[in-house]
C-alpha cells in the first residue's frame, strides 16, 4: 500500500535526522575526529537520498486526484511531518557548516572543547546508515574538504524545500496531530520500523547477546555454588 | 566569551581538569569552581571579585554548566564541579532555541521520566502541544528516535549528553522566577504563564466592589451623540486652519510676506476677527490666548469677580514656577486669596478650603490643585458665558479686522496662491521667477525685523 510505503520512508528519514542531530552535537568537543566528520558526510548523503525519495513519493500521491478524503488528509499530515523533518535537517546542516569552520581538526593551536565525551559516535552512524559496522576510508583532511560539499548540499536542500513549498499547496495549520499529549509514554517499544527492521533486529540481537551472556555467566556461577554446596553437604553428612 | 572558552582548553595553559566520579562511571573533563576563578585571576590579572563576576556571566550564558546543582546557574568559588558546554549548545543569536526543539526535548524528558515533569515544564508542554499541533506527530517520532540513537553511545557519554541538554534548556527556557539571560524583550515570550496572582482576600474584593460601583455611577453618553458633538467641535476650526482654508493676508512660507505673523502676535492692538471668534469656542482657548485673557480680566473687573482669574493665574505660577520660590508663592497666595479677611478673597466651598489649608502645611507644587480646579469651573460655568454675551465681546468682534488678501500680480504667471500649493515645483516657472524674487527681496527687509521682536 502506498500509505505504508510512505510511512516507512518517512520513518527512515526521521531516524537519519535524529542520528545526524546527535552527531552534530559532538562537533567541536573532544569526541570530535576525522571519523566523525566522515560519518557526518555519509549520513548527510543518505539523508538527502531519503529526502528525495520521500518527496517524489509524496508529491506523486498528493497530485493524484483519485485519492479519497481521509487518505488525502493522512497524506497531508505525512507531508507536514516531512517538511518539518527537512527543516530540522537543514538547520543541522547549517550548524555543522558553521561549527566545522570554527573547529578545524588539523590545526595544532586550535583546541577542542573538553566536553567530557570520550566515546565515539560510530554506533550512531551505523544506526543511521543501517549497517553493522562503519568503514572509514576518507583522507585525513576530510574536515576541510567536506565543508565545500556541505555548502553545496545546503544550497541544494534550500532549493528543494523552496520548490516543495511552491509546488505542493498544503497549509500546515489544517493538519491535526494524531497523538495526544503524553502519547509517547504509551509505547516506548519501537513502532513502525518493521520493514527497515534489519538494523533494529540486528541491534536487538546484539543486545540480547550481551544480556544473554551475562545471564549465562550468572547462571553458571549459581550452578557452581550449588554444586559446591551439595558436595560439601554430601561430604559432611 | 567563546574565545575565552577556547583558550581555557589549552592543555598547558588552560584550566586544570579533573575526573568526575559517579557511581560506576568516571567522566573526564570536570573542573572545580575554584580552578576557574584562579585561572581567570591569573590570566587576566584581575581581582577575585571581578573574576567571580566574569565567571558568573559565563555560567549564566551557558558556556559552562554546574554538575552538582544544575538548576542554579551560579559560579561558586569552591569545590563544586563544572563542565564545558558543547559548541552546538552555545548561546548565539544566529541560532535561537526554537519551539520545535524545546518540544522535542520535553517529549524526550517525558519518556525518560515516565510523565514526571516539573510544573512549568508540564505547562509549557501543554502549551506547545496546542501551538505547534500540526507537527506534534513529528515531535513524538523525533523524540523517540533521538532516544534510540543515544542508546548507541557509552553510558558516560549518555550522561554527559543529558546534562548538556538540560543545561542548555535551563538557560534558554528558564523556569518562572529565574533571571532570564536571553532577554528577549517585550515581544516574544508568552507571559501568561508567569502572571502574579493577587491573594484574593477581603480588601481585594472591597476594592473591586468600590471600583465597579464608581464605574456604574459615571454618566454615559451615547457614542453617536458624543461623536457628533466631537465632529461639530472640530469643524469649527476649519476656517481657522491655514492649510485647509488658507490664511488671510498670505501664507508667509509661500509668499515670504510676514504680515500674518505680525497681525497675530500675542500683544497686538487690534486682534483679527478669526482670533476673536476662536475665543468663543471654549474657555481654555480664551485663557490660553494672552490677549483674550487680558480682555476677560477687564470684563471680570467690571463684574467685580476679577480675583478669581488672579487666583487662577497665581496657581498656574505655582504649578509651573521655580522650585525655590514655591514656599514664597504659596505664602503670597494664602495672604492675598485664602486668609479670612484677605483683600481678594476667593469663594471656595468649605471642603476644598479645608483640604487646601491642610495642604499648606506641606508645601509642594500641586497643593492648590483642588482649589484651582474649583475656581476654573466656576469661571467656566458662570463668567465665561456672560462674557460671550457681553457688550465688551461684541464690540471686540465688531472692531476686529479682517486682513486683506495680498493683491494679485499683474502677470498672470505670478499668481501668489493663498492656499498651500501641492508641490513647490509648480511655482518655479521659468519666465516670471526672477521678477518675483526681486519683489520679495524688496519687501523682506521691512517685514523681517518685526517678527523677531514679537517672538
Amino acid at each position: 500500500m502506498v500509505k505504508e510505503e510512505c510511512k516507512v520512508l518517512l520513518d527512515a528519514l526521521n531516524k537519519v535526522a535524529a542520528c545526524y542531530r546527535h552527531m552534530v552535537l559532538t562537533i567541536g568537543g573532544t569526541a570530535d575526529s576525522q571519523n566523525l566528520r566522515e560519518e557526518l558526510r555519509k549520513t548527510r548523503q543518505k539523508a538527502q537520498e531519503l529526502a528525495v525519495a520521500n518527496r517524489n513519493k509524496l508529491t506523486g500521491v498528493l497530485k493524484d486526484k483519485t485519492v479519497s478524503k481521509e487518505d488525502k488528509a493522512e497524506f497531508e499530515r505525512l507531508w507536514v511531518i516531512f517538511s518539518t523533518c527537512m527543516e530540522i535537517l537543514e538547520v543541522d546542516m547549517r550548524r555543522a557548516l558553521e561549527l566545522g569552520h570554527e573547529f578545524p581538526l588539523n590545526v595544532p593551536k586550535k583546541h577542542l572543547i573538553q566536553t567530557g565525551m570520550s566515546g565515539g559516535t560510530s554506533g550512531v552512524a551505523a544506526r543511521a546508515m543501517s549497517v553493522q559496522n562503519m568503514k572509514y576510508e576518507a583522507e585525513h583532511n576530510i574536515d576541510v574538504v567536506d565543508l565545500k560539499d556541505l555548502e553545496k548540499e545546503i544550497n541544494q536542500m534550500g532549493e528543494m524545500m523552496y520548490e516543495m513549498e511552491m509546488k505542493v499547496n498544503v497549509p500546515h495549520w489544517t493538519v491535526e496531530a494524531k497523538q495526544d499529549p503524553g502519547a509517547e509514554l504509551k509505547s516506548t517499544v519501537s513502532m513502525g520500523a518493521s520493514s527497515m527492521g534489519m538494523i533494529s533486529v540486528e541491534e536487538n540481537k546484539s543486545f540480547c547477546d550481551i544480556s544473554k551472556v551475562l545471564a549465562g555467566v550468572i547462571f553458571s556461577a549459581v550452578l557452581i555454588i550449588a554444586i559446591v554446596l551439595a558436595v560439601c553437604v554430601v561430604k559432611l553428612s | 566569551m567563546e574565545r575565552m572558552i577556547v583558550i581555557m582548553q589549552d592543555p598547558d595553559m588552560g584550566v586544570k581538569m579533573r575526573n568526575q566520579r559517579l557511581l560506576i562511571t568516571v567522566i573526564p573533563h570536570a573542573m572545580t569552581g575554584n580552578d576557574i576563578v584562579e585561572w581567570l585571576i591569573q590570566k587576566y590579572t584581575i581581582s577575585e571579585e571581578e573574576s567571580l563576576h566574569l565567571g558568573n556571566l559565563i555560567v549564566k550564558h551557558g558556556y559552562i554548566y554546574p554538575l552538582k546543582d544544575p538548576r542554579n546557574l551560579v559560579l561558586r568559588a569552591d569545590e563544586s564541579p563544572y563542565r564545558f558546554q558543547t559548541p552546538y549548545f552555545w548561546t548565539s543569536t544566529k541560532w535561537p532555541a526554537t519551539e520545535l526543539d524545546y518540544a522535542i526535548y520535553l517529549a524526550k524528558k517525558n519518556i525518560r521520566k515516565q510523565g514526571d515533569l516539573i510544573d512549568h515544564e508540564k505547562d509549557n508542554y501543554n502549551l506547545l502541544h496546542k501551538r505547534i499541533n500540526h507537527t506534534w506527530d513529528f515531535v513524538v517520532m523525533q523524540a523517540r528516535e533521538q532516544l534510540r540513537a543515544a542508546k548507541q553511545r557509552r553510558k558516560g557519554d549518555r550522561i554527559v549528553i543529558d546534562c548538556q541538554e538540560q543545561a542548555y534548556w535551563l538557560v534558554n527556557r528558564p523556569p518562572p522566577g529565574a533571571p532570564n539571560v536571553m532577554e528577549h524583550g517585550l515581544k516574544q515570550r508568552n507571559c501568561h504563564t508567569s502572571r502574579v496572582q493577587l491573594t484574593k482576600n477581603m480588601d481585594y474584593y472591597k476594592r473591586e466592589i468600590e471600583y465597579c460601583r464608581k464605574a456604574m455611577g459615571r454618566t454615559r453618553v451615547k457614542s453617536s451623540i458624543c461623536l457628533e458633538g466631537y465632529v461639530k467641535f472640530n469643524e469649527q476650526y476649519v476656517p481657522h486652519d491655514p492649510i485647509m482654508s488658507g490664511c488671510l493676508p498670505s501664507n508667509p512660507w509661500i509668499t515670504d510676506d510676514t504680515t500674518y505673523w505680525t497681525m497675530n502676535a500675542p500683544t497686538v492692538m487690534t486682534p483679527t476677527k478669526l482670533r476673536v471668534e476662536r475665543w468663543g469656542f471654549s474657555f481654555s482657548e480664551l485663557l490660553s490666548d494672552a490677549l483674550g485673557r487680558a480682555q476677560f480680566m477687564e470684563f471680570l473687573k467690571k463684574e467685580f469677580s476679577a480675583e478669581n482669574l488672579s487666583f487662577w493665574e497665581a496657581c498656574e505660577e505655582l504649578r509651573y514656577g521655580e522650585q525655590s520660590r514655591i514656599a514664597e508663592i504659596m505664602d503670597s497666595i494664602y495672604q492675598h486669596f485664602l486668609a479670612p479677611g484677605a483683600t481678594r478673597w476667593v469663594n471656595i466651598d468649605s471642603k476644598t478650603m479645608e483640604r487646601t489649608l491642610e495642604g499648606l502645611k506641606t508645601p509642594h507644587r500641586y497643593v492648590m490643585d483642588d482649589a484651582q480646579m474649583h475656581i476654573y469651573m466656576l469661571m467656566k460655568k458662570d463668567s465665561y458665558p456672560r462674557f460671550l454675551k457681553s457688550d465688551l465681546y461684541k464690540s471686540l468682534l465688531a472692531e476686529a479686522i479682517i486682513p486683506p488678501e495680498t493683491k494679485k500680480r499683474v502677470f498672470p504667471f505670478m499668481r501668489k496662491q493663498r492656499h498651500s500649493s501641492p508641490s513647490p515645483a509648480l511655482l518655479l516657472l521659468p519666465g516670471g521667477e526672477p521678477e518675483a524674487k526681486a519683489e520679495d527681496k524688496s519687501r523682506t527687509p521691512v517685514a523681517a525685523p518685526v517678527p523677531e521682536e514679537e517672538s
